[in-house]
This record gives C-alpha cells, structure tokens and sequence, in this order.
C-alpha cells in the first residue's frame, strides 16, 4: 500500500486543527533535547523513522507528521519545514526524497509569497550549483523540494518562480562531475517545471543555446550498473522522448530493436504517471501517487517465473495480480491491496495481500538486488526470492482466482526496476520446469511500440466518436431505456452499474432497448 | 497508459472547443486524465479579480465516480479547507455519472459566489461566517488580494 493519508479521511469530518502548543519561535530556532537539531528538524527525521513502519493507510499519521502540519499553517512555519528538510534528510536514507514529497503535499497550503520566499533563501544560481558541489545532500534536497514546488503551483504561478536563477542552477546541476543524486533530482525537477507549456519553453530555448545538450549526454548512462546514474540516463531518456524534443534526435522507439521481445509492460495497463522505457522493461514513477503496471501476457496453467532488477530500494509492491485487481493510484492502493493481486514489497519487508501485510525475515532490498516472482498455477502457490534465497510459499490469492495472472508492480515517488520476462537468461531460475512469457507469448510488432506520451494522447484526442455513442462511456452504442423515467441514451454495460437515472435521479424498475416499446404503453 | 474511456476524450475534445467562461480547464501534456483549472473569481463575490487554481484528477472508475477537484490557491472559504479540499455534494454522494468536468467546475465557480457555513468543511471560517460574515466576507477579500491576485 501506497502512502498517503489526507485523501483518505472523511473529507466531511475533517476540521481545521486549533493551533496546539507547537508555537515556533521565528526568528530563534529552538534546540531539541541537546541535539544538533532545531525542534522542527528533529520532527522531520522522527517522521523519516518512522515512515518505512507505517503499513496501513487507515492508521493515523505519526504525531511528528501531525505536527508539522499545524506548524507549517503559517507562512514562517511552511519555511521552516521547507529548510529542515533541505537540512537534515541525508543521501542515502531510500524513503528521503519521498518524505518530502509526502509532507508537503499534506502540509497546509503554501502561499505564493511563502514560495517566493524559499526561493529567495536559497538564492540559487549557477555559482551557487558549483559551490553546492561540496554538499550534496543539501542540493539533492533543494531539487526534490523545487519538484515539489513547480508540480504544487503548476499553471500560471509557477511561471513568477521559475527565474534565470534556478534554471542556471538546475542545468549547472547536470554537468557530469556532479553528485548523480543531485543530477537526477535537478532532471525531475526540470520535468516538473516544464508541466506548464511557458516553462517548458523557456527551458527548452536556453537548452538548445548550450554548446552540447547536457541531457543528450546523461542519456548514455541508461544501461549503467552505478544504480543512481543508471536512474539519471532513464530519466533523461525519458525527459527527451516525451518533454524536451530536440530536432538532431530521433524517438527511442525508433530506434529501439525489439526483434527478442515478446513479452513487456503493458502500455494499455498502466496508471497514467508510470514511466516506461522505449523496450518496455523497465518502469520508473516520479508522481507522488502510487503507479502500478501489468504486463502484456497472461498465466492460465502450470509454473511461470519471472525476474525483476530493484534499481531503486525503496517502496515497490512486485508480484502477480488478475485484470480485477484495480490501480487506485490517488488513493495508494496497488498491487497487493486487493483480493486479485499478491506482492512483496522488499524495502518494507512485507508480502502485500488485500492490503494487509505479513513481515518477512529478509533483509532490506539493495539497489542490485534480483527478486525472483514464481507463479505455480498446478499448485496454487507463489514464491518470491531475492536473490536466490526464497519466501515461505503464499496461497491467500488462490482463494479468488486460479487463473488469468499477469505479472504486475506498483511503485510509489522515484522508484524504479527492470522487469526480465525471460528474454535474458535468469540469474536465479527455479530448480523446476517452469514457462517464461517471453517464451511462450507473442506480441504484433505495433504493440512493441512505446510510444511518448504526446504523441500518444493526439492519436487518441484526433479520435472521432459517433453521435450515437452511449452518453456516459462513449465506448458503445447507446441502446437502453430506464423505465419509468423514459431517459435513455446508455449502453447495456453503463446502465447495469447504475443505482439510479444519471438524468432525473429516479430509481428505475426496467431497462429496456430503446426501439422496444415501453411495458406501460 | 489506461485504456483510456473516449468519455474522457469527448469531454476534452468540447472543453477544448467550447470553453466555459471565467474557467479554464487544460489537460495535462502527458496525462489524459489530470487538467490544470483556473477558475476566476465571480463578480460580486469576495473572490472577484481572483485567479484561482485547481487541479482536477479523473479516477479510474470515472464516469462512475466523481472527479477529484481541489485547490490549489489558498482561499478563505466555509466549504474549502486548508488542504483545499472541497465540500460539495455532488463530488460526493450527489454525483451523477450525466454530470461532467464542466458542470462540475461551473458548480465550483457558483460555490464561491454562494458559499454555505451551515455545511462547513473549514470550521472556524463557517463559525465566523455565521456569526460577524460582514468580517468573514472582509478577510475572504484579503486572501483573495494577497494569494490569488498577481501583483
């Protein structure tokens, strides 16, 4: 499951909370229990504690997070937080870049001058890029919060806040020579700025005027084993396929050979934050929703294995799951958090059933680390592995379902894995016969294609619909009548999901075909 | 990408041709399913000359569930939180899969020219306003100068 707690509340109930006792003094930072850290900077880490524990999303949040809430409620109090985090959240910690990301999407909101402020603070700049050098934790920390920034105030306000300043500092970021956490942090930090089309020009325009396009060279490192500089070379082949088109540059997915390929992630599965690479392996998610996949074929019979590279150590959900099981990526629920999917989650250290969870005795999964997922169908069991070493079998799935099992993943923020569906040889296969997909499936050569997402919405947006489309889907011909209300214009698929008349709000007795004549008359 | 319903795509394709007046609704570059809204502040409302934005998500389910709309923009208002989530009956159990994206940021835009304290979702806003509103009206006009107005 997924993090994310202030969507789940009942909206209805939720009340402002009175100001507590967390009253901040402004101006004199107030040193907690002896330690280094200011009150508000121990609340941050005690949350980034206590974070990886939480497993449920009904549970409340942890009291350091509450806390920070009410003290980020006013405009000096929202900056405070913003520079603890920036502070204090250190490199290697896999949940960090999350944290942050999930504290200021539940924090009050920021004004516009609270932004301005931080902005101004941190008085970014090319300079301040190369002094940065020597303090890469901080600077990893500024680019996840600029992220943060730009995707809170998309639209027109994010235009006042991106100035010459950050762009010279986030490109000056991206030389080679910089910490690579920062590099990848600088590169979503720009995807998100680039949301709003002025930005993304802007950028796009002071891009194309640099000698060599710094992007174009990190591309190389995609197929890296340095795990964070593997992160950079997807991030910025996916930034040049789908955001910053540059003319000399052909698509990946022209390129891209696919000849072996016969089983890959489903690009007509996905949620719709997922970034998938142009040979279909390989899943990344940079939104703050929980992103899930499934792939393209499908297990009905006997024992199928599959192998997934954790690039990225944090939270992912990997495991098997049916077409029933949904992607509610808004709410954090993913696979795993139904009856119709199993996964385990190797950061956490949990197998995920019905968004319940049972701990294992494995350690922490590490960037590198090969979960092995094997499905045996003929006796109902699935065994995960990492790295050779196996879980204890679960069954709970099979109550549901017997078949019809794709592999499947949910990633929460900046997670990211390769899939091997059996096109490379495996690095821990089963001891027992088993089938790979990429064996036995087959795929046309147009569904190998990954195409970048704009081009893909204007196929989609250029779609011409018939009038005689049913009203609420549009998917099928409108051919059903409520009785008694006389509303029509639905498909038989539409209404048997409706309690009452989408029109008049009426209960309805019947549903009729709309030629047929009504049973009154 | 999730199959995605050519509800949705018929949707954008009339925003896209016949605009609402006083909102825009834009859909996200890469995501068919999020659009950037920019609601503007009704004449005669504490809110005028505001730009106000939200984001609007569309679940999976949707049509069959509602939309997900908040504020982006701070705003001083009973049946908005500090969260800028929205207490608005058919985002709830008034929906009705026969409304749209369009009826719904048209029953947003009207929620600020009538705002109701006796459904509050920010308490102590809907407290103020039910007892001193000429106070209450006085400080939605200053959020409104200080957060939702270019300056």
């Amino acid at each position: 499951m997924g993090m994310c707690w202030c969507k789940n509340k009942n909206e209805d109930t939720e009340t402002y909370i009175p100001q507590t006792s967390t009253n901040i003094s402004n101006t004199d930072p107030v040193y907690f229990a002896n330690t280094q850290y200011t009150f508000v900077e121990y609340l941050v880490l005690e949350t980034l504690g206590v974070i990886a524990t939480l497993v449920d999303n009904e549970q409340e949040p942890p009291h350091s997070m509450l806390t920070l809430h009410d003290v980020a409620d006013n405009e000096e109090g929202w900056i405070q937080v913003v520079n603890a985090m920036i502070n204090v959240i250190p490199l290697e910690e896999p949940l960090g870049p999350s944290v942050i990301t999930l504290l200021l999407d539940d924090c009050p909101l920021p004004s516009k001058e609270s932004v301005v402020k931080v902005v101004e603070m941190l008085n970014l700049s090319k300079e301040a890029a190369l002094h940065g050098r020597s303090n890469p934790p901080r600077q990893r920390n500024i680019c996840v919060v600029l992220g943060c920034i730009a995707e809170k105030l998309a639209g027109p306000r994010n235009m006042d806040i991106l100035n010459n300043g950050i762009i010279d500092y986030l490109l000056t970021n991206l030389s080679q020579d910089t910490d690579p956490n920062v590099i990848l942090f600088s590169l979503i930090a720009l995807e998100k700025f680039a949301q709003t089309s002025r930005n993304k020009m802007v950028i796009l325009i002071k891009l194309k005027s640099l000698e060599v396009c710094p992007i174009t060279s990190l591309e190389k490192w995609k197929d890296e084993t340095h795990y964070v500089k593997r992160q950079v070379g997807f991030c910025a082949q996916w930034i040049l396929d789908n955001l910053f088109i540059m003319e000399n540059r052909q698509y990946s997915y022209q390129t891209i050979k696919m000849d072996h390929i016969n089983a890959m992630l489903n690009t007509s599965d996905v949620s719709e934050y997922l970034k998938i690479s142009p040979d279909g392996l390989e899943a990344r998610c940079d939104a703050y929703s929980f992103e899930s996949v499934r792939c393209t074929a499908q297990a009905d019979s006997g024992v199928w294995y599959y192998e997934v590279c954790i690039i990225t150590p944090g939270v992912m959900q990997i495991g098997w799951a049916t077409k029933n099981s949904n992607f509610l990526n808004h709410e954090g629920y993913g696979i795993g958090d139904d009856r119709y999917s199993l996964a385990y989650d190797g950061c956490r250290r949990l197998i995920w059933y019905n968004a319940k969870s049972d701990s294992q005795e494995l350690p922490r999964w590490q960037a590198g680390d090969m979960l092995g997922c094997l499905l045996d169908l003929d006796n109902q069991k699935i065994v995960f592995s990492v790295n050779g070493y196996s879980l204890p079998p679960c069954m709970h799935v099979f109550t549901m379902a017997k078949s019809g099992f794709f592999a499947a993943a949910s990633f929460m923020s900046f997670q990211q894995c390769r899939f091997n569906f059996g096109a490379e040889p495996f690095k821990y296969p089963p001891k027992m016969n088993y089938s790979t997909f990429n064996d036995c499936a087959d795929l046309k050569s147009e569904d190998k294609v990954v195409l970048p997402r704009h081009i893909f919405l204007n196929q989609l947006r250029e779609q011409n619909i018939g009038e005689d489309s049913c009203t609420l889907c549009y998917d099928q011909k409108a051919s059903i009548r409520l009785i008694p209300c006389e509303h029509s214009g639905f498909c038989a698929s539409c209404a048997s999901q409706l309690l009452e008349c989408p029109m008049c709000r009426a209960p309805f007795q019947l549903v009729v075909e709309d030629n047929s004549p009504s049973p009154t008359s | 990408m999730a199959a995605l319903p050519r509800r949705i795509i018929k949707e954008t394709q009339r925003l896209m041709q016949e605009p609402v007046p006083g909102i825009s609704a834009v859909p996200d570059d890469s995501n068919a399913r999020y659009f950037h809204v920019i609601v503007t502040g009704p004449e005669d409302s504490p809110f005028e000359g505001g730009l106000f934005k939200l984001e609007l998500f569309l679940p999976e389910d949707y049509p069959m569930s509602a939309p997900k709309v908040r504020f982006i923009t701070k705003i001083y208002h009973p049946n908005i939180d500090r969260l800028g989530r929205i207490c608005l009956d058919i985002l709830k159990d008034k929906w009705s899969p026969a409304l749209q994206i369009r009826t719904v940021l048209l029953s947003i835009q009207a929620l600020l020219s009538a705002p109701n304290p006796d459904d509050p979702l920010a308490n102590d806003v809907a407290e103020l306003w039910k007892v001193n509103e000429s106070e209450a009206i006085r400080n939605a006009k200053e959020w409104t100068r200080r957060y939702a107005m270019d300056n």
